[in-house]
């Protein structure tokens, strides 16, 4: 975790290599947000964790990463891609042909549910060879790959490369599915609930093995999820989106220990946690908005305990709370004495609501 | 048969598949769902089921409630045997249909379990119309609007008018809790009901479904691969968890003493499994197994089933089978819960998966 330095800010890191600016996604002509202004650079060889509920955009942020949000989405901004320290390329301005090559040998993809990313009726073997022949790699050298990070994944290489994917358990189907991202050596790894399906030992399991692959491979890895707790410790810096935006940003161990928007330390006590006292888990409050009906000013404000009329009215700005941390809040020095937190680790008092 | 006969009791159940293992063979393979399973759930009760996927926790708990025959060993409802009573060999003054009712289940997906062409109101009538036939349409309505607006559903009009797709996760699974509950059961399989829910949606869920198991009189069958799910609902509902591996109960014991103080090395595995907000600094830790993938239940390894990858495995565990044995609170089924144990004489087994290409790793 050498990477947890005070340099990182919010906004600027040391060596970024993806900066993403102001990117937003929009539908219906411009009425309605899926992703609104998002901007967060991304540092080589980081594992940043981007967490948010079903429908905050978290999906949306990937798709931009790499120019494919779904029609008739209108994507606008910068995603600038940096695979060295001085070169830079506009991903939203590629050709097309040049998006897919970078698609799998730079920036690699990994969903939930490898069922559904494997052809159910080819061995795991073709969908390597497949992939290596699309982009033109020579397939003996990268089927030695193959085998390499098949075994960094805990497989059988013989054994997994001659199964059906149905042939093998969900966790081995989504840790081949991880090799096949990994296989024509891309910089970067994007995973958007990679292990959602799968049951908790094997997405721990997997966490580990990630954490493994990022040093043999000096990957940088953005793993999206719903799961705060789960990409807590994995990550180095965590992301929070809250309906469409970035609401928090900052050190993993900040982010959990010190965490600062309203709305972090809200989903902090709403999560079923072997520590916390049972009586002080609580859910958080009402409900997300909808990509057409979200909220003026802060998009939280009808939610949170410390609106106030200028939450009501404007949108909160990017507020440095400590080098590297950054909170869309008014009120995130008082968030920080008002919502109690319930686990240990935290500056955690008595239960005074 | 005395009136105080638990509300239902597993005695050494076992559940065998055979599964034809291909078309060109004549070979049938028998996959050991459940092996050897006893359990006791008692009125108002909450037992949570926990453990890897393809532990057998789903077939255990559609067992209990009757969705599946065991091939062995018996399930008995208030004392009786309710395999014989759906077969009609028994004299109990008891029906099928009224054991059935009282044994519901709600599933991980309610979308798939709810009738797409439905609306929520006709699908909450059909309960109501079996369980209370003498109701009229416009009772059975305000039973709907009222138990809809206790679930959080409101305007609860608004809400019966809908079709399910309409509705979010969340919502679709208090419509799949309400219906279980008109049938007026005694016993709701929630199998991974909340683990479909985004994290922050689930410790609601869990309260709603505790706060109603009071108002309906229900006990609860919880299946969950989340040890911190388990312990958040077990430990509200004063019941207990039951560790499941490979058809077999491990460890059984209250939510405490599972978490605290772990009696067998698997629940400690679990245990480590589950993500700790304190520990958030703490280094990456080694995988404390010596296999990352769980048998295959058709050919379970020999003598303790968890030999394979249990970090404490010695000699004495690849021949012999532990029995279950009580220790501090618990039940537990592992040698070292029993201070005689030839265990502590014989070798430790050591052979942690090891990949060839990889020096990074002790």
């Amino acid at each position: 975790m050498s990477l947890r330095t005070e340099e990182m800010d919010g906004n600027s890191v040391r060596d970024p290599v993806i900066r993403m600016s102001d990117v937003s996604v929009t539908y219906d002509d411009g009425e309605s947000y899926v992703l609104d202004g998002v901007t967060v650079p991304i540092e080589r060889n980081e594992i940043l964790g981007i967490v948010g509920e079903s429908g905050s955009g978290k999906s949306m942020l990937a798709s931009s990463l790499l120019d494919a949000v779904p029609d008739p989405g209108q994507l606008s901004g910068s995603v600038e891609y940096r695979p060295e320290e001085n070169e830079s390329t506009e991903v939203l301005a590629l050709e097309e042909s040049e998006l897919r090559r970078l698609r799998w040998e730079e920036i690699s993809m990994v969903f939930q549910g490898a069922m559904s990313s494997f052809n159910p009726t080819m061995k795991i073997k073709e969908h390597f060879i497949e992939t290596l022949e699309a982009h033109d790699a020579i397939v003996g050298v990268g089927m030695d790959r193959a085998r390499e990070l098949l075994e960094d994944l805990y497989l059988e290489p013989d054994r997994v490369l001659q199964s059906y994917p149905h042939e093998l358990s969900g966790g081995m189907q989504q840790r081949a599915l991880i090799a096949l991202s990994l296989v024509l050596e891309p910089n970067v790894l994007v995973m958007d609930e990679p292990t959602a399906a799968l049951d908790l030992l094997m997405q721990q399991s997997i966490l580990l093995l990630l954490q493994e692959l990022r040093a043999k491979y000096d990957l940088t890895m953005v793993f999206i999820t719903h799961d705060l707790p789960l990409v807590a410790s994995l990550s180095d810096r965590l992301a929070v989106m809250y309906a469409f935006e970035l609401v928090e940003i900052g050190p993993a161990s900040e982010v959990i220990g010190s965490p600062t928007h309203p709305y972090t330390r809200a989903l902090l006590n709403a999560t079923p946690n072997l520590n916390a006292p049972l009586s002080e888990m609580r859910p958080v409050e009402g409900k997300s908005p909808a990509p057409i009906n979200v909220p003026s000013g802060c998009s939280y404000h009808p939610r949170c305990p410390l609106a106030t009329e200028e939450c009501r009215a404007n949108h909160p700005p990017d507020e440095p709370v400590s080098p590297g941390h950054t909170a869309a809040c008014f009120h995130w020095e008082e968030a920080r004495t008002e919502i109690e937190l319930n686990y240990d680790g935290a500056e955690t008092g008595g239960d005074q609501r | 048969m005395s009136a105080d006969e638990p509300l239902l009791t597993l005695e050494n159940v076992a559940v065998h598949f055979e599964n034809e293992s291909g078309l060109l063979s004549d070979d049938s393979e028998v996959v050991r769902a459940v092996d050897g399973v006893s359990l006791t759930i008692e009125e108002n009760d909450v037992v949570s089921l926990v453990g890897e996927s393809g532990c057998g926790k789903t077939t255990l708990g559609k067992t209990a409630i009757g969705l599946q025959r065991p091939t062995a060993g018996r399930v008995t409802y208030r004392g009786h045997d309710i395999w014989s009573i759906r077969d009609g060999t028994s004299d109990a003054d008891l029906s099928w249909q009224e054991i059935r009712q009282s044994l519901q289940i709600i599933h991980q997906d309610p979308g798939s379990s709810l009738n797409p062409n439905r609306r929520i109101i006709s699908i909450l009538s059909e309960p109501l119309r079996q369980v209370n036939p003498e109701l009229g349409t416009s009772e059975r309505r305000e039973r709907i609007y009222s138990l809809l607006e206790r679930v959080g559903m409101s305007p609860a009009r608004d809400f019966a008018d809908r079709y399910p797709h309409q509705l979010s996760g969340g919502e679709q699974q208090r419509v799949a809790l309400s219906r279980a509950l008109l049938m007026n059961p005694d016993v709701i399989l929630a199998d991974e009901a909340i683990s479909a829910l985004d994290v922050s949606l689930r410790v609601e869920m869990m309260d709603l479904m505790l706060e109603l198991q009071d108002v309906f009189d229900t006990s609860y069958i919880f299946i969950s691969h989340d040890l911190s799910n388990a312990r958040y609902f077990t430990q509200h509902g004063g019941g207990k968890i039951g560790v499941m591996y490979l058809g077999q109960l491990t460890e059984v014991g209250p939510a405490k003493q599972l978490i605290r103080n772990p009696q067998h090395p698997y629940t400690s595995v679990l245990r480590w499994a589950t993500p700790d907000l304190a520990a958030v600094d703490a280094p990456p830790q080694e995988l404390p197994m010596r296999k990352i993938d769980i048998p295959d239940p058709v050919n379970p390894p020999s003598g303790c089933r968890f030999h394979t990858r249990c970090p404490e495995a010695r000699e004495h565990c690849r021949t012999v089978d532990p029995d279950p044995v009580p220790a501090e609170e618990s039940t537990v089924r592992c040698f070292r819960a029993q201070p005689d144990s030839q265990y502590w004489d014989s070798e430790p087994i050591e052979d942690r998966e090891e990949r060839s290409s990889s020096s990074s790793r002790p």
